[in-house]
């Protein structure tokens, strides 16, 4: 006898289909989340629809064309450990490996924390420096997303009624530094402000990314910002003022972990310190 | 919220509960099969005093739906007795002094027991960083970790290096 | 001659440890009884408003429910440790968001948890007032209108929204004048709050006769008792307070939290009750560490002689007095710190406002005070150019001193603690000290301490039964600091015994003698003296009995190890407790019982010496001492201060289970780290912002240093059970102070406020000319 409410579809469509056909249903992924605010009272589901027995869901494969698939729910303890997200995708790995604690680790998954979408949470700017896509399932089909499209506001992404993230797509590495500085009030906490910095070497200067988490509804992510760093890297002047960009376009709250005053005093810090380990790291390869 | 009963594996037996959607694991570990030792701290996954292991791995029982483990194997620190590494583990929190109120014991055995299991000779570092999932407000860490490398080294002195 | 296992001084293995190694240990929610049904409450949505009218109907209506109780269902009794001011449940008027107003009994908690949401409660809103500078405003609304009318147990100075004052002083004024160099500053402190892993919850069970028995988490079975009678207006007769294993306390079990709203669902049920706090009620409705708003002045000559301290404070008492005038009381008679002065004056004044309760928590008012002294200290220091350990060593209290307000002080070995975390942390190098990496700064901070071992009331029982082992009964209820074992030892050598052969009892108000509490350090100190005494009383009757059987004089006679009398200097004639207890039982004089009983009388103030007004504890109990060495490091890109390592040395006077003193040493220095770094209990209005663990962050494993050094000093305590002193407080008293102080040393900038947030520090750091 299943217990009522609860759903364990084996595919992707049945899925979708139990979702659409059933008022209230939610997904659960690893619980991490979505339990707690079950036992908080903060969500009270009239069904669930469990993703722990679709196949498709698990594992991290390669692509063709050398980049990756990391299955929705994959556990972040395995995103953390995967060997082959090298150079430049290590930023996703070291985001992953500070994600609370161990046990936490073993039962979040990137699928389920991507789509709570917590503004302080360490997957989004990782997939934004990472220029990963998110790939969707719903009603309507598939299709996939930047990164930076699927979050949209504080605690909202881009998925529509009925739809659930299947995979994250990354391309292929390429060598380089991928990392994630985050700062928090003590071990496992969520980010106050955090740096996800992926930069490769290339032909006249680097390619960079740089997402920063913890300063507003999104990671935010200026391309401008991308290009100064990339043509003068080692620069201080430079890192500073893409400190001082990324402080103008965020928008920072006042919340028990800091004040938003001291998240935009502290992101040009954080970046600067950030920008000189991977310049390190790059000189040193 | 209707409940119904469910079949769930824990410490090797097939054991039989009533679940409705919302009741986690530890509300079923406690209220209805008195396996205690996994205790409710907060509820949110953040103290770590429920810890126990599903399919090999800590994790929490709070976060965990009864009715989403039907498929998984449960164990608690009830059902470790008798494991060698883990009475091991027991005999170090007792002689170095690991333990105060006990109320995260359980929770950090666990968190130890499967620590060791993947390094079997932890740092310091690596020790802390294994149990940083286990709040503890009464010892201020330090005797938890020596307990887990007197527990390392006794293991390795066993196996005859 | 080797020590019998379990002898005072050994690091023995505690006798609770191995059910809690196994999980079997039993705490509160982990209690079943037949027939159990679940509680739980209703919180006051409003931080101060009028009760007029309650529906139960809806909740009543839930399948499972068998009663929901309000303030309707309890008569106008009032408890309260130092002021009678509080109800069981909210009756008449609610004063904080979230106190108890109705609760309900039923099959399963998410019923109990359901109907308790559906009781209807229309309220009348008062202004609420949320700081105590709003509550002594002219015209500002009262809190407790009936204040004047309330039980008082000392003389409060209770007024408008003044829960009490007090004021100690001691010395002549004109000492200011005498000083060269004068600091004066405002510091601040924040609400912490306890987080014992286990919630606060209560098990209470109706028996046949009616009578009720009470299991819960609690630091004292005799205060819950207390506690619950006088606020159901019962005969203590009535009532059986049990203990189960304590998940910790620090004080937030101390007093009552919900053991009168559980025996009261009890009553109404018929049934057992079991009701377990979540973490979030546990945060918003039991108590937490009182806030502080300190000026102090402390002054001295350049040649380093310390001369006067001025000490005003301001606390927030929250809605109900509780232990606040005991913490307002405890923090003045610390706050000149452990050295000697010519001329000390400090006062404070508490106040009540519409938020939780503040009461004891670990040092109870004295690591405030001394995260100010403390950093004065330092100031002093810095300005005639002498070194801080220096200055200190200079003027500790010593040898034949007396404590603030005349108190003699029996050991003291503070000057050695301080020499000890000087030595070790390599103080006096401390300019060579390299930062671990670059971008970073580093140094050392110091603090000195004193603690109470107290007072009040405590006994010891100990029979032998037939086999000639040993049942002792205190009443002390061990929460974790180890006080069974401790206890158990002190016993077993007082009666040369192995510690297997004493069984100790569990607390029960049926049949142990009376014991205040575990709190204010005072368990090993004051109980452990009461057994030491009873052992004496079992001895005595014992070799009574050995003398007729042996035929000798008890002069003749020696207590030998294992549980046996011989005649000195014949070791072939002996006779063993076996053979002694089967006489007293069955032939002559009765079963073998040793008591002592007593309350701690010596006065805490001489009114020949220093004037006391609104003194709390007439008799408070010895001293304990410590001294902290901290070595940190502050991260100049984001201000985040790093312990690398800290020194604790202690003088608890004898180290009965040395790993015990230990462990308490260790663990009181990551809490006091918490309280020096992270923790804070933030308002939203009258609501509490942060109320888990979410929000609210203790240290991890990963946050607190691993090298922590405790130091055991010993120095012999008179009155102390084998020279031994409390240790549970005195660890954490100094850690906010010496890490301000390492702070300081480290960034050249002094903080005034707690918690020395990465933001406080790094603002600090800016502000100063580059």
């Amino acid at each position: 006898m299943t217990v009522p409410g609860y759903h364990r579809p084996a595919t992707v469509d049945e899925a979708v289909a139990v979702l659409a056909g059933t008022d209230g249903a939610r997904c659960l992924a690893g619980g991490a989340t979505l339990v707690a605010m079950m036992n908080a009272n903060l969500a009270e589901p009239k069904a669930l629809v469990s993703l722990a027995g679709i196949a498709e869901l698990a594992g991290i494969a390669a692509s063709p064309g050398g980049g990756f698939r990391i299955g929705a729910m994959t556990r972040h303890r395995d995103t953390a450990n995967e060997a082959r997200l090298t150079g430049t995708l290590s930023v996703l790995r070291n985001a992953a490996r500070q994600i609370a604690n161990p046990p936490v680790r073993n039962m979040g998954t990137i699928g389920g924390s991507i789509a709570f979408a917590d503004p302080a949470a360490d997957y989004p700017p990782a997939l934004v420096a990472a220029e990963a896509e998110i790939e969707i399932a719903g009603p309507a089909g598939r299709r996939r997303i930047p990164a930076e499209a699927f979050f949209v506001d504080w605690y909202a992404t881009a998925l529509g009624p009925g739809e659930l993230v299947i995979a994250v797509h990354l391309p292929p590495p390429r060598p380089g530094a991928g990392l994630y500085r985050k700062f928090a009030r003590v071990a496992g906490d969520f980010a106050i402000v955090s740096v996800a910095l992926a930069a490769a070497r290339r032909e006249g200067g680097h390619s960079v990314r740089v997402a920063i988490g913890g300063c507003g509804p999104k990671p935010i992510h200026l391309a401008e910002v991308d290009a100064m760093l990339g043509e003068s890297f080692g620069k201080p002047e430079i890192a500073r003022k893409a400190g001082e960009r990324l402080a103008a376009a965020s928008d920072p709250v006042d919340d028990t972990r800091a004040t938003a005053e001291y998240r935009r005093l502290l992101l040009p810090r954080l970046l600067a310190d950030t920008i000189a380990e991977a310049e390190t790291l790059l000189e040193t390869k | 919220m209707r409940s119904v009963p469910l079949a769930l594996s824990i410490n090797g037996q097939v054991r039989q509960v009533q679940a409705g959607l919302a009741d986690t694991l530890l509300t079923v570990l406690r209220d209805q099969l008195l396996l205690t030792a996994a205790k409710r701290g907060c509820n949110q996954g953040v103290c770590g005093a429920c810890t126990v292991l599903i399919d090999g791995r800590p994790q929490r029982a709070c976060l965990s739906l009864a009715a989403n483990c039907r498929d998984s194997t449960i164990t608690t620190l009830e059902g470790l007795r008798g494991d060698r590494d883990m009475a091991r583990l027991q005999g170090a929190f007792q002689s170095s002094g690991a333990v105060q109120c006990g109320f995260c014991t359980p929770g950090i055995l666990i968190s130890a027991h499967w620590l060791l299991k993947q390094e079997p000779k932890p740092s310091i570092p690596a020790i802390r960083a294994g149990i940083s999932g286990n709040l503890c407000r009464c010892t201020g860490y330090r005797k938890i970790i020596d307990a887990v490398a007197a527990a390392a080294s006794a293991a390795a002195a066993e196996a005859g290096a | 001659m080797t020590a019998l296992p379990g002898a005072v001084g050994s690091a023995f293995a505690r006798v609770d440890v191995r059910e809690k190694v196994e999980g079997r240990a039993q705490y509160t929610a982990d209690l079943y009884r037949p027939g159990m049904l679940h509680g739980a409450i209703l919180g006051s949505p409003h931080a101060h408003a009028r009760i007029k009218s309650y529906d139960i109907g809806a909740a009543l209506a839930v399948t499972g429910v068998h009663c929901v109780i309000t303030g309707d269902d309890f008569g106008d009794h009032r408890m309260g440790a130092f002021i009678k001011d509080e109800h069981a449940i909210a009756k008449h008027k609610v004063r904080y968001v979230g106190e108890p107003v109705a609760a309900v009994a039923a099959e399963t908690e998410a019923a109990a948890r359901l109907a308790a949401r559906l009781v209807n409660v229309e309220y009348e809103e008062l202004p609420a007032i949320l700081t105590p500078e709003d509550a002594l405003k002219p015209g500002a609304a009262i809190i407790h209108e009936d204040l004047e009318s309330y039980f008082k147990v000392f003389d409060t100075g209770s007024r408008g929204n003044i829960c009490s004052r007090t004021e100690f002083s001691q010395g002549d004024a004109s000492a200011w004048a005498k000083c060269e160099v004068v600091v004066e500053g405002h510091y601040t402190t924040q609400p912490q709050a306890h987080v014992s892993l286990e919630p606060c919850g209560a098990l209470a069970e109706p028996d046949a006769a009616g009578r009720i028995t009470l299991w819960s988490a609690n630091q004292s079975v005799f205060r819950v008792q207390a506690n619950v009678c006088e606020s159901l207006g019962m005969p203590m007769s009535q009532l059986r307070c049990v203990t189960p294993r304590v998940g910790a306390g620090f004080g937030n079990k101390m007093e009552a939290h919900i053991q009168p709203i559980a025996v009261k669902l009890a009553m109404a049920s018929g049934r057992p009750v079991k009701l377990i706090l979540t973490r979030e009620e546990d945060f918003e409705i039991v108590r937490a560490r009182h806030p502080f708003k300190i000026r102090m002045k402390t002054g001295a000559k350049r040649d380093g002689t310390l001369v006067a301290r001025e000490v005003e404070v301001l606390l927030d008492g929250g809605a109900y007095a509780d232990d606040s005038p005991g913490v307002l009381g405890n923090g003045l008679w610390f706050s000149g710190g452990p050295y000697r002065l010519e001329y000390l004056r400090t006062w404070g004044t508490l106040v009540y406002t519409n938020k939780l309760r503040f009461g004891a928590f670990r040092g109870f008012g004295n690591p405030q005070v001394t995260f100010a002294g403390e950093q004065q200290i330092d100031e002093i220091a810095a300005r005639i150019g002498m070194d801080p350990v220096a200055l200190r060593e200079r003027n500790l209290v010593r040898g034949d001193d007396r404590w603030f307000g005349g108190t003699e002080v029996g050991s003291n070995a503070l000057g050695k603690c301080l020499e000890q975390v000087k030595e070790r942390s390599g103080w006096s190098r401390r300019a060579e000290l390299k930062p671990s990496a670059p971008g970073r700064k580093r140094g050392l901070g110091v603090a000195c301490t004193a603690h109470v071992s107290g007072l009040l009331a405590t006994g010891a029982i100990i029979r032998m039964l037939e086999d000639g082992s040993i049942v002792l009964n205190t009443g002390a209820v061990d929460i974790g600091q180890g006080s069974d074992t401790v206890l158990s030892q002190i016993c077993a050598e007082a009666l040369k015994v192995p510690i297997d052969r004493i069984r100790l009892a569990s607390p029960d108000t049926d049949g142990s003698p009376y014991n205040w509490g575990t709190t204010a350090s005072r368990v090993t100190y004051t109980t452990g003296r009461a057994v030491v005494a009873a052992a004496g009383e079992v001895e005595r009757q014992a070799k009574d009995h050995a003398a007729e059987i042996l035929e000798c004089a008890p002069a003749d006679l020696e207590l030998r190890p294992g549980g046996q009398f011989g005649i000195v200097g014949v070791p072939e004639k002996s006779v063993t407790f076996a053979a002694i207890s089967a006489r007293a039982h069955w032939a002559k004089g009765g079963p073998i019982v040793g008591t002592n009983s007593f309350v701690f009388d010596r006065p805490t103030f001489d009114p020949k010496r220093a004037i006391a007004i609104g003194l709390p504890f007439p008799a408070i109990g010895a001293l304990a001492f410590g001294a902290i060495v901290v070595d940190a490091e502050v991260d100049t890109v984001t201000g985040k201060v790093e312990i690398r390592r800290a020194w604790s040395a202690v003088d608890a006077g004898r180290a009965i289970n040395p790993q015990s003193v230990e462990g308490q040493i260790e663990g009181a220095f990551v809490q006091g780290m918490g309280l020096a770094l992270t923790e804070e209990m933030v308002w939203d209005g009258g609501r509490l912002a942060n109320p888990s663990l979410m929000d609210y962050k203790v240290p991890t494993a990963l946050d607190a240093p691993f090298e922590i050094d405790p130091i055991i000093v010993e120095s012999y305590e008179p009155d102390g059970p084998f020279g031994a002193k409390g240790v549970g407080e005195i660890g954490i008293n100094g850690v906010p102070a010496a890490i301000a102080n390492a702070v300081a040393s480290a960034i050249g900038a002094r903080l005034s406020a707690l918690p020395l947030t990465p933001e406080r520090v790094l603002g600090a750091m800016l502000s100063l000319p580059s």
